[in-house]
């Protein structure tokens, strides 16, 4: 896996400047953490990264995954695993259906089930692929999500507070679940977040987006 | 808007048609000559103004009738469950309802048969004018029973827009009765928002003539019938008559909906104003026992004018007293199977098709203004346009135009003209349904590496699935209904269940009429069953769709 880089990106809307230009990169397996007041603009970020921002903003600079300059591509060759808040599972599809729609591997139907059914039992969800996903708990949800995320063979990983509507005790769980995968498969990853022990937890760079007039910051 | 493609094709298969129409419809009626020999003719007077009285008095109580149904069901707790009474009566086109009405109260009709002759003492029909009488009350009743049924799904529709269940909480919390809390506070919201179905309704009530046929007064008929029998006569003379008269009632029906506009606001600063007077009504229930009464006889009454249909077709020779038509009913249906089994096919194959071709040109333009409020509201509003405007006015246009181009009667005017009426209803339905899916959703699939056709296919389509069925069945069910669209751009070449039901209807052969009758309202009940059905099927293990 190579490093992330961010260079000079920055967003608007309706000219009025969100955050100063960011130029910074992310090793691959480093987790690094972007906080700031909601309304800075965090999940734009993360948004003008994948190319899926709203109309409504503008963004500008260019993303790297090692040399390959990202930002020209469509979203769905940028290869970059977003995971948002809500885990949005696919409601009409099975969870190994959804498991199925992010699997990238050009196999065999068989091949494929069996990596679906792998992936479920690595997580501690052994036989889950045919629950309708409206019947999993929160925290079931969210490793649902990430694996679909994973399957998919990201160049990097872009959390957007995927941890903020896990209650406590599966917030913790899912969390180190989450940086460990991404350890092990050397993904860099951005996360995005305003709860101080995500921050924590991350252990990498943090990144405090500013609004351009506070001078001081926060 | 206008950079849009699909929402372009989508408008102008619509608009211009009927500005097209409308303005032929001017162009050839405009004929000082023709006028006069209209305003000429004995009767025209009363005729103009019992077509405008009915449609005014049934557009007022259909209006009062829904709104006390909703009010009704949001407080006693079975919303839910009115939408399922109200489909059968909406489904039921207007012919086969005004057929069914007709074999139901006529003095030899299933009504007094039920009663007779232990209770009436009648061995023969009575010499009674119940059907088709002068003051157009069985017309009115057709009206109301259709037309109630139409503005309840309005207001349903509506009520997704208005925090109304907090709204009544609060007003009862105040000490109002569930009536009282309902016109004061949440009809007067409603009331905005459903201005133009109501308008709509107005306008149907004037200018139809799929109910004034079997149940309008006779001599002299609503003038939408004095124009369509007009319309029908070889005669070139009587014929200018029939495009002169059109802009007549073109005139008739903006002045009544100017009226009517006026009468809205009237209407909401009433509400307004009682509610300020403070005063709680909160003993309604002798108020509410009515209301629900009434309710609960109109929709039977229209309940029995379907099982009426049934009976009569199933009959041969019928004699008075009897409430069941002796003999073979069987064999009965089997010696009109192949007639009506070419007309069967007709009938669905032209509803099949205006169905695939209504959602192939409403999907891609909901999918292009999903994220687009506005745009939503003034697509919609564009494509209801020809639900505002007499049917017959624009219809006489077009007719017009067809003959000069040699289109009349070609498979693809009558297509044509029958989408114009499905869109609105297309749109109404299926564009709230795109914008209410999670967009998240398509930029999940985009970084999971989905293209955006393919994103379509497997994520939208399917979460589309249940309202494209509605959908479809709405309509298929819009397309066997329309009469005067068949009969004028077919140029009478396409023998339908409805054109065949209003022609023998207009003949006096109720028989007849109940066969097509019988497949007028067994098409559209069919559809939205099956409809119903495979939506329960569809994604019956998935709790995460909504229903």
């Amino acid at each position: 896996m190579s490093a992330l880089r961010l260079d000079g990106v920055t967003l608007d809307i309706d000219g009025k400047v969100l955050f100063q230009p960011l130029s910074f990169s992310v090793e691959p397996g480093n987790v690094t953490s972007v906080v700031g007041p909601s309304g800075s603009g965090k999940s734009s970020l993360l948004a003008y990264l994948c190319g899926i921002l709203p109309k409504e903003i503008q963004g500008r600079g260019a993303v790297y995954a090692g040399d390959k300059q990202l930002t020209d591509l469509a979203t769905e060759r940028r290869a970059l695993g977003l995971l948002f808040q809500d885990s949005l599972l696919f409601p009409h599809l099975s969870v190994g259906g959804n498991l199925l729609f992010g699997l990238r591997a050009k196999q065999s139907r068989a091949a494929r089930r069996q990596r679906v059914n792998e992936a479920l039992a690595s997580v501690g969800l052994e036989g889950f692929a045919d629950r309708d996903p409206a019947t999993l708990s929160g925290g079931q949800k969210s490793r649902v999500a990430l694996l679909r995320v994973l399957l998919a063979e990201p160049r990097a990983l872009l959390l957007d507070e995927p941890f903020s509507a896990l209650d406590d005790d599966s917030r913790a769980r899912v969390r180190s679940l989450v940086f460990a995968e991404a350890q092990r498969l050397g993904l860099p990853t951005l996360l995005v977040t305003h709860d101080m022990e995500d921050v924590a937890a991350a252990g990498g760079d943090v990144i405090e987006l500013r609004h351009p007039q506070d001078k001081q910051g926060i | 808007m206008l950079r849009k493609p699909p929402i372009i094709i989508l408008l102008c298969v619509s608009v211009i048609p009927t500005s097209a129409g409308v303005l032929a419809a001017l162009w050839s009626g405009l004929d000082p000559a023709a006028l006069t020999r209209v305003l000429a003719t004995p009767g025209v007077g009363l005729s103009i103004a019992s077509s405008i009285w009915s449609g005014v008095i049934a557009t007022g109580v259909s209006l009062l009738l829904a709104h006390l149904a909703v009010a009704l069901a949001a407080s006693g707790g079975w919303r839910a469950r009115l939408n399922g009474f109200a489909l059968p009566l909406l489904a039921m086109p207007h012919l086969a309802m005004g057929i069914g009405l007709a074999l139901l109260l006529a003095p030899s009709g299933v009504l007094l048969r039920a009663v007779s002759p232990w209770a009436t003492g009648f061995d023969l029909p009575p010499d009674w004018l119940i059907v088709q009488d002068p003051a157009a009350l069985s017309l009115i009743l057709g009206l109301i029973l259709k037309e109630t049924c139409f503005l309840i799904m309005a207001l349903m529709a509506a009520l997704a827009q208005v925090p109304s269940a907090e709204l009544q909480l609060q007003a009862r919390a105040l000490g109002y009765g569930p009536l009282k809390a309902w016109l004061a506070v949440t009809a007067p919201l409603l009331q905005r928002q459903i201005r133009l179905p109501l308008a709509a309704v107005l306008v149907f009530g004037i200018g139809n003539v799929e109910l004034a046929i079997p149940l309008g007064p006779g001599l002299p008929p609503t003038f939408s019938v004095m124009l369509w029998h007009w319309f029908t006569n070889p005669d070139p003379l009587i014929n200018a008559q029939a495009y002169a008269g059109t802009v007549l009632l073109l005139l008739a029906t903006t002045t009544t909906l100017a009226f009517m506009a006026a009468a809205n606001t009237l209407l909401t600063r009433l509400l307004r104003r009682t509610a300020e007077s403070g005063r709680r009504r909160s003993h309604d229930g002798f108020a509410r026992g009515v209301a629900r009464s009434v309710l609960i006889v109109g929709w039977s009454t229209g309940i029995l004018a379907i099982a009426a249909i049934l009976l009569r077709s199933a009959a041969g020779p019928w004699r008075f007293p009897a409430l069941l038509p002796g003999g073979d009913w069987l064999s009965r249906w089997l010696d009109v199977l192949p007639v009506a089994g070419s007309v069967a096919a007709t009938t669905i194959g032209l509803a099949v098709a205006t169905a695939l071709c209504g959602l192939l040109l409403v999907l891609p333009a909901a999918e292009r203004c999903r994220r687009d409020r506005r745009t939503r509201a003034i697509v919609g509003a564009w494509l209801f346009v020809p639900l505002l405007v007499p049917q017959m006015t624009f219809l006489f246009g077009m007719q017009v135009l067809l003959v000069r181009l040699h289109l009349d009667g070609r498979i693809v005017a009558v297509l044509w003209s029958h989408l114009i009426f499905a869109l609105p209803y297309l749109w109404g339905l299926l564009a709230p349904a795109r914008a209410t899916i999670d967009p998240r959703y398509q930029s999940v699939a985009a970084t999971l590496g989905a293209t955006p056709l393919r994103t379509w296919f497997t994520v939208t389509a399917p979460l589309l699935a249940r309202s494209t069925l509605l959908a479809f069945a709405l309509a298929f069910s819009v397309s066997v209904a329309l009469y005067l669209p068949t009969l004028f751009a077919g140029a009478g070449r396409f023998a339908t269940a409805a054109t065949e039901a209003a022609a023998s209807a207009g003949s006096g052969n109720l028989r007849l009429a109940s066969v097509h009758g019988l497949l007028l309202a067994v098409l559209p009940l069919t559809v939205f069953a099956l409809a119903y059905t495979t939506n329960s099927l569809l994604f019956r293990n998935r709790r995460g769709i909504p229903r």
